[in-house]
């Protein structure tokens, strides 16, 4: 019969994590809040507002102290119209997942109503605001997590945002010979076809030019 | 004897898509890998801040033509996350069984393409024969072959046709007994069990540190799966357990384990289908018409400024994860930014990784076994 992590527990891990959250980085700007999905099972996760100044040592607490073993995702925003204070931003999404190395010819069947403490899976939240500026900078946590490393060369190539002391920075998903300083997910790149109506006012496309044209190769 | 680059790929039969694969050399030893990516790279993200979270979906679909499904489910999930959506339990039910076909669909195109990788051509005819029996099925959902369009926000675009639930079991009974025939094939084989077992270890707390997820971390002993763990839809109340199997090595799972989990996981998927086309709420012979409150909710098209949505999905690769942000164009009808986290994205770096000390040849049988997808990996 299936099974699932049930919302009590999942509710009593990130009241834990957040309380210990705020015990230790509670002097600082770094705020952690319990919140909920809003679809299916109305999960809790943990979101955690830090400064870019403090990652670091956020990331090493999650990372050692909570048990956040999986870095899931790396998204950076660009505001241009967001005010001086936030430019841009950065939302790491980690997840604490119960899997630990196996002795041979064994395996470990984790029962999701059995699991407690520090066992039960949990997602992470964390957003860095950076102010506005033309050189968005975050440390790199390419050391605390393996799975940070590709997706900091994502984010710096679509969206710009620099990742102090990642090492071995390059394009990836963009071409190799990609101007300097083009990444396409900032705002100032609008798409050709930014509206659905304009193909339909001039389907052939005669009338159409790029708003970045001659920005951009 | 000089070490040198050898470049596998874009073309080439290893990659299953568009990439390239360097591979430092020492003889037949390989010693250093770089991957590249990017050769299929569409911009779905930046084409998606220019639509209506209803258009969204097709362009998910596209993601990769092998799981449409799950990737479409998956952006719906996220959204209904930012539009506080609740979605009815037919609907529920009827994308539980439409994802499971699918998950048997991609993971019998991944044992056909992976049968040449190593020498079986046969596996490659047997599989697309039974791929279609799901395919067929996903049409009569869908209404085309590949690219469904069939998830909506708030439910599914129409209910299941009259005389589907028959020929579902049917097919799905039948399948059953084909895994049998594909492990007669293969578990006896030898050249199968040679070129798989012992090639391509890779251990269960390296393969988490280092992002990857699925079927490639239940090889490796643990049941971790975020069909419970992140629950959604109602895979609590049918019938299943995760896949997971023993690793024969202190080193992790080989390549052979990655195949009998998967294998397993069809087992798994077949049971799950049955069983919910018994409990499906409202009857699996009735037919409510198109936007019944059965099937399709009503969901708002806007999302305001600074409301956010992302959710898990266990795609048939591994976990994918959407992040929608609300507030954009057309006063918040489209997402001010999407981001799409891919499985097979950070999968192919590491992977690239664990090959190193092994010999040239067994550069297929890894890879292969990892199940790569680059229409996902790019997008």
């Amino acid at each position: 019969m299936g099974m699932r992590v049930s919302n009590e527990q999942s509710d009593s891990a990130a009241e834990s994590c957040v309380a210990i959250l705020t015990k230790r980085f509670g002097g600082s700007e770094v705020t952690s809040t319990v919140e909920h999905h809003s679809n299916a099972f109305k999960m809790a996760f943990v979101r955690v507002q830090c400064p870019p100044q403090h990652w670091p040592a956020v990331a090493k607490s999650l990372r050692f102290d909570h048990g956040a073993n999986y870095c899931s995702m790396v998204t950076g925003t660009h505001f241009p119209d967001g005010g001086d204070d936030r430019g841009w931003e950065v939302v790491y999404h980690l997840m604490r997942q119960p899997v630990v190395d196996q002795k041979p010819f064994t395996s470990t069947v984790l029962v999701a109503s059995k699991l407690t403490g520090s066992d039960i899976p949990l997602e992470f939240e964390i957003i860095v605001t950076l102010p506005q500026g033309d050189e968005p900078s975050v440390p790199s946590v390419q050391k605390v997590w393996v799975g940070a490393d590709w997706n900091e060369k994502e984010t710096w190539d679509l969206v710009g945002i620099r990742f102090e002391g990642h090492e071995n920075m390059h394009r990836v998903l963009n071409p190799h010979d990609s101007p300097e300083g083009f990444h396409p997910l900032q705002k100032q790149h609008k798409l050709r076809y930014h509206d659905y109506n304009e193909m339909y006012d001039d389907a052939q496309g005669f009338g159409r030019k790029p708003t970045d044209e001659g920005r951009v190769k | 004897m000089a070490q040198m680059w050898i470049t596998m790929g874009p073309q080439h039969p290893m990659t299953h898509g568009l990439w390239t694969l360097r591979v430092k050399v020492d003889g037949e030893t390989v010693v250093d890998t770089e991957a590249e990516l990017g050769y299929i790279h569409r911009g779905v993200e930046k084409i998606a801040e220019s639509r209506d979270f209803t258009q969204i979906t097709p362009y998910c679909d596209r993601l990769c033509y092998v799981s449409a499904m799950t990737w479409a489910n998956s952006y719906i999930y996220a959204a209904e996350d930012l539009l506080e959506v609740e979605v009815p339990e037919r609907a529920e039910y009827i994308r539980l069984i439409s994802a499971e076909c699918q998950r048997l669909a991609s993971h019998l195109m991944w044992l056909g393409a992976y049968g040449p990788d190593i020498g079986s051509l046969t596996l490659m005819t047997w599989c697309m024969r039974d791929r279609e029996m799901f395919l067929d099925l996903l049409q009569e959902l869908g209404g085309s072959r590949m690219h469904y369009n069939y998830p909506r926000i708030g439910g599914v675009k129409r209910d299941i046709p009259v005389g589907f639930a028959d020929r579902l079991v049917a097919k799905v009974k039948l399948f059953e007994r084909r895994i049998e025939e594909y492990e007669m094939m293969l578990d006896e084989s030898t050249i199968w069990l040679v070129r798989l077992q012992g090639v391509g270890y890779a251990n269960a707390e390296d393969m988490v540190n280092a992002g990857v997820s699925g079927p490639n971390i239940r090889a490796a002993g643990v049941n971790y799966d975020a069909r419970w763990a992140h629950p959604y839809s109602v895979y609590d109340q049918v019938d299943w357990e995760p896949a997971v199997e023993k690793p024969t090595s202190v080193k992790g799972a080989d390549c052979y384990d990655r195949y009998r989990v998967r294998m397993e996981e069809m087992r798994q998927s077949c049971r799950m289908i049955l069983d919910a086309i018994e409990k499906i709420p409202g009857g699996k012979n009735t037919n409510y018409s198109n936007g019944d409150e059965m099937i399709l909710a009503k969901a708002p098209t806007r999302a305001p400024e600074g409301a956010t949505g992302f959710s898990n999905y266990e795609c048939t690769r591994g976990a994918s994860k959407f992040y929608i942000k609300g507030g954009g164009d057309g006063r918040g009808k489209n997402p001010y930014r999407l981001s799409i986290r891919s499985p097979m994205f950070i999968t192919i770096p590491y992977v690239a990784k664990t090959m190193i000390g092994y010999k040239v040849a067994d550069i297929p049988a890894i890879m292969g076994s990892f199940d790569p997808c680059i229409g996902e990996t790019d997008r």
